[in-house]
């Protein structure tokens, strides 16, 4: 096929130089049109009942001389199919039949079938699969999959057959996928689920925040990457919920963060309620933030020798490069057999110096991540800024073979480092051998924060949308502590957080470390409670012998409430918590009156109860989580949301 | 499918500009490429199928429009263009990247070097390079020349002839 003489070929072939020296070393780069497309196929998506007739359509208009003739003709023979059909059937036909660009009709069709999404608590048990017309395609038992929602299906598996991935958007990978849930390969805690507590024994529950959403990326990977469910110990559940935007009012005094509290109707459990804590960072302007002191602490290690690791590590670090001001400094310690230093403290201005150090990275050798986490810190420390961002952030896929290896040694290292002023990020990549333990139990350890990057899209949220979030820390060691009021909750079970819980007495313990909220992070906790006079499934404790049960008495004013959510935090660089404290009484409403956040943010726990395949996931379904997820979409300007719907999709099929 | 789109945007993206589509151009094709491919139905094949697959549509919809605007010029042969693409960058430009990347510091003196990121970095004339180098600027368009027709011997060199970092690992 090579003809090196051809004139036309070698000018093609000067052509390909070109455009690979301006993408090299000029500043064109291919957009990230991912979320912009799947947005829109999202809402274009033909069920499979409408496929046929869609293809049609589309065959008309691209041979367009008799495209007005056959369309004429499919709309006569849609027209007849219509009286033909049930009336169901029809409404979906003619959703289907919008077509691609009628955005307006395809409006009107999410409009149509709203009434039927039972705005109010959802029991999908009890409701017949036909009435979810966005759920039509895939609710017939366990009928072939349909070839549309079928890419989803189908190719998670095939994929895993080829056993692909891509990094940066694009290299095929000829690497074994990781070996089966809980064999070998990556590493997770085991998480035991958070039990009902009887208020009468356990009247508080103390925990600590986290703002990490590493479990999210890294389930995603799991359901649309690899076609496979994730194994339940690595579905944290307040991960997923807190990966997503939500719409809460910023602070208005002095406390660096707002915190907005709701109750409603629970919808897995009828006659449960559900609290919802929800905690949002003030804001801080890009360029009202202090200037950052930055170390990439990367790891190039033969393991991270593969397309989705260090190629990407790079991609998302000059993504970060190219964001920083001219005020901000970036040092570059890699470890691999040894840690060195690439790039001496650089700053933000040499942006060149810094991308071109990035580009130099090659992988090869052992990890001796130990050495290079005290090189990080001490470079750290040399060029501190007092009253910035002091950081080290460390990409890896956790995989420490030489040196500090053991966790308890590395958390060690680390809390004693956190506290000289250095916070710490933790970045997580590749798969195979993630240790996602080690970094979650460091990066909680090192006032961090901790992401898993699976795609140049990740790396754009985490570096570049959130980058605020994930540099400027506005309190850190932030404690919440929810005492329930016993005239009116029986139990409580709070909804992830599993390693997260803290002693009722280390509220009030300075010392005792607890997660970091940065700027603009909204943090959301659940708690499903069990109101007074409702039955509690719950193994009790004997009646005590010795002391006298203290009948309740209670100041009438507060017989109403709830339940009292008091926070705690300390200023970054401050030594002393602060207190706040809200009282909460439940205003009786159902789910359907809830904000669309708060019904996402319900959907999502149930989304991850049924990965987890929870005892407590009471009637929850991945239809009903369909059903609310879809709902509750709002803007979505990110396409987030709707790939938690696709999530959603893949994970009731893969549980068939 | 959102692997599928991930996978395999940016690449697309590329392949239409080789084909001459100006960036906006590309994007708005990428998108109408995804689209048609799920209108469709799309059936899981391996990687390199798949990317031919993708291409080919995308072709289609790139010749579709440059029909339809029958006074603009267009030079370059399709058959030749998808046979190089294919060749040179095995599906994907990113592996060819690297190899350029490495063959910049390798293949090219460190003066050809400055000239070729005076042209693409800075986005340089002509006359800015000669004026910089000390050259005249006929100099700087064979110097140019004949650097591209370098990197292009050492790239096809290091894709086709040798292991590449991917089948090492």
């Amino acid at each position: 096929m090579s003809q090196p003489n051809d004139p036309k070929r070698e000018e093609l072939e000067d052509r390909l130089v070109d455009q690979a020296l301006r993408e090299l070393l000029g500043d064109e780069a291919p957009p990230e049109l991912s979320d912009k497309i799947l947005a829109a196929a999202e809402k274009h998506i033909p069920l499979s009942a409408q496929r046929k007739e869609q293809v049609m359509n589309k065959s008309k208009r691209s041979n367009r001389w008799w495209f007005p003739l056959a369309t004429a003709a499919c709309l006569m023979l849609a027209a007849g199919l219509a009286l033909v059909l049930l009336p169901t059937v029809q409404s979906r036909r003619e959703a289907g039949r919008a077509g691609p660009l009628a955005s307006e009709r395809l409006s009107s069709y999410e409009d149509s079938s709203r009434p039927q999404r039972a705005p109010v608590g959802y029991s999908t048990e009890a409701r017949p699969a036909a009435e979810a017309p966005e759920l039509g395609a895939e609710t017939p038992e366990p009928a072939p999959a349909p070839p549309m929602a079928g890419p989803a299906v189908g190719s998670g598996r095939d994929y895993r057959q080829g056993s692909f991935q891509y990094t940066q958007g694009q290299l095929w990978s000829d690497q074994p996928t990781g070996l089966g849930p809980g064999r070998g390969g990556d590493r997770y805690d085991r998480l035991v689920e958070n039990p009902f507590r009887m208020v009468k024994d356990h009247p508080l529950s103390t925990f600590s925040i986290d703002v990490d959403t590493a479990s999210y990326a890294n389930v995603r990977r799991f359901l649309l990457r690899e076609g496979r469910l994730p194994p339940p110990d690595a579905v944290r559940i307040e991960e997923l919920i807190n990966y997503f935007d939500y719409d809460y009012p910023g602070p208005e005094g002095d406390v660096p963060f707002a915190a907005h509290i709701e109750v409603a109707g629970c919808p897995w459990h009828a006659e449960h309620r559900l609290v919802r804590i929800a905690l949002k960072g003030r804001e801080i302007p890009t360029e009202r933030r202090p200037p950052a002191n930055l170390v990439f602490l990367l790891d190039v290690s033969g393991s991270m020798n593969s397309p989705d690791k260090l190629p990407l590590l790079r991609e998302g670090m000059k993504l970060l490069a190219s964001q920083l001001r001219d005020d901000d400094r970036v040092a570059i310690v890699v470890y691999a057999s040894a840690e060195g230093l690439v790039l001496p403290s650089t700053p933000g201005f040499q942006r060149q110096r810094i991308i071109a150090a990035l580009d130099r990275l090659r992988a090869g050798g052992s990890t001796n991540g130990g050495a290079g986490i005290q090189l990080a810190y001490r470079i750290a420390r040399e060029n501190f800024i007092e009253g910035g961002v002091n950081r080290v952030l460390l990409c890896t896929d956790g995989d420490f073979n030489v040196g500090t290896t053991s966790t308890g040694d590395l958390v060690r290292v680390v809390e004693e480092k956190a506290r000289s002023g250095v916070f710490l990020s933790v970045l997580g990549f590749g798969r195979g051998n993630l240790n996602d333990a080690m970094m979650e139990t460091i990066s909680n350890k090192g006032n961090g924060n901790y992401a898993y990057i699976d795609s140049i899209t990740e790396a754009r949220k985490v570096l570049v949308g959130q980058m605020g979030g994930t540099l400027v820390t506005i309190a850190k060691d932030v404690k919440i502590q929810v005492e329930f009021n016993p005239v009116r909750v029986a139990a409580y079970r709070l909804i992830g957080y599993e390693n997260r819980i803290l002693a009722a007495e280390d509220f009030n313990d300075d010392t005792k470390d607890a997660g970091e909220i940065g700027a603009g992070h909204t943090v959301t906790a659940l708690y499903e409670v069990v109101p007074a006079g409702v039955a509690v499934d719950v193994p009790g404790v004997d009646p005590l012998k010795y002391q006298s049960p203290m009948a309740p008495r209670q100041d009438p004013s507060t017989r109403r409430e709830l339940l009292t959510v008091k926070l705690r935090y300390k200023e970054p660089d401050g030594q002393t918590s602060q207190r706040v404290e809200f009282p909460v009484v439940d205003s009786g409403r159902s789910f359907g009156e809830t904000s669309a956040d708060f019904q996402f943010a319900a959907a999502v726990a149930a989304f991850g109860m049924l990965l987890r395949d929870s005892r407590y996931k009471g009637t929850a379904t991945y239809d009903g989580v369909l059903e609310i997820a879809s709902a509750a979409r709002g803007p979505d300007v990110h396409g987030y949301r709707a790939e938690l719907v696709e999530m959603v999709r893949r994970a009731k099929a893969l549980s068939r | 499918m959102a692997a599928l789109v991930r996978a395999h945007q940016a690449g697309l993206w590329r392949y239409l500009r080789f084909l001459g589509c100006q960036p906006a151009e590309a994007e708005d094709l990428v998108q109408e490429t995804f689209l048609a491919v799920f209108r469709e139905g799309f059936e899981v094949r391996s990687p390199a199928q798949t990317a031919a697959y993708l291409r080919a549509v995308a072709r289609n919809r790139f010749l579709m429009v440059r029909r339809r605007e029958r006074n603009r010029p267009w030079a370059v042969d399709i058959e030749v263009a998808e046979g190089v693409w294919a060749r040179a960058t095995r599906d994907d430009l990113s592996d060819y990247l690297v190899a350029l990347a490495d063959c910049l510091q390798t293949a090219v003196t460190a003066r050809v070097r400055q000239a070729l990121e005076l042209q693409y970095r800075d986005g340089a004339s002509r006359a800015e390079i000669a004026n910089h180098l000390g050259l005249a600027v006929e100099g700087v368009k064979t110097l140019l020349r004949r650097a591209r027709s370098a990197l292009r011997d050492c790239v096809e060199k290091k894709l086709h002839d040798e292991p590449t970092e991917r089948s090492k690992t």
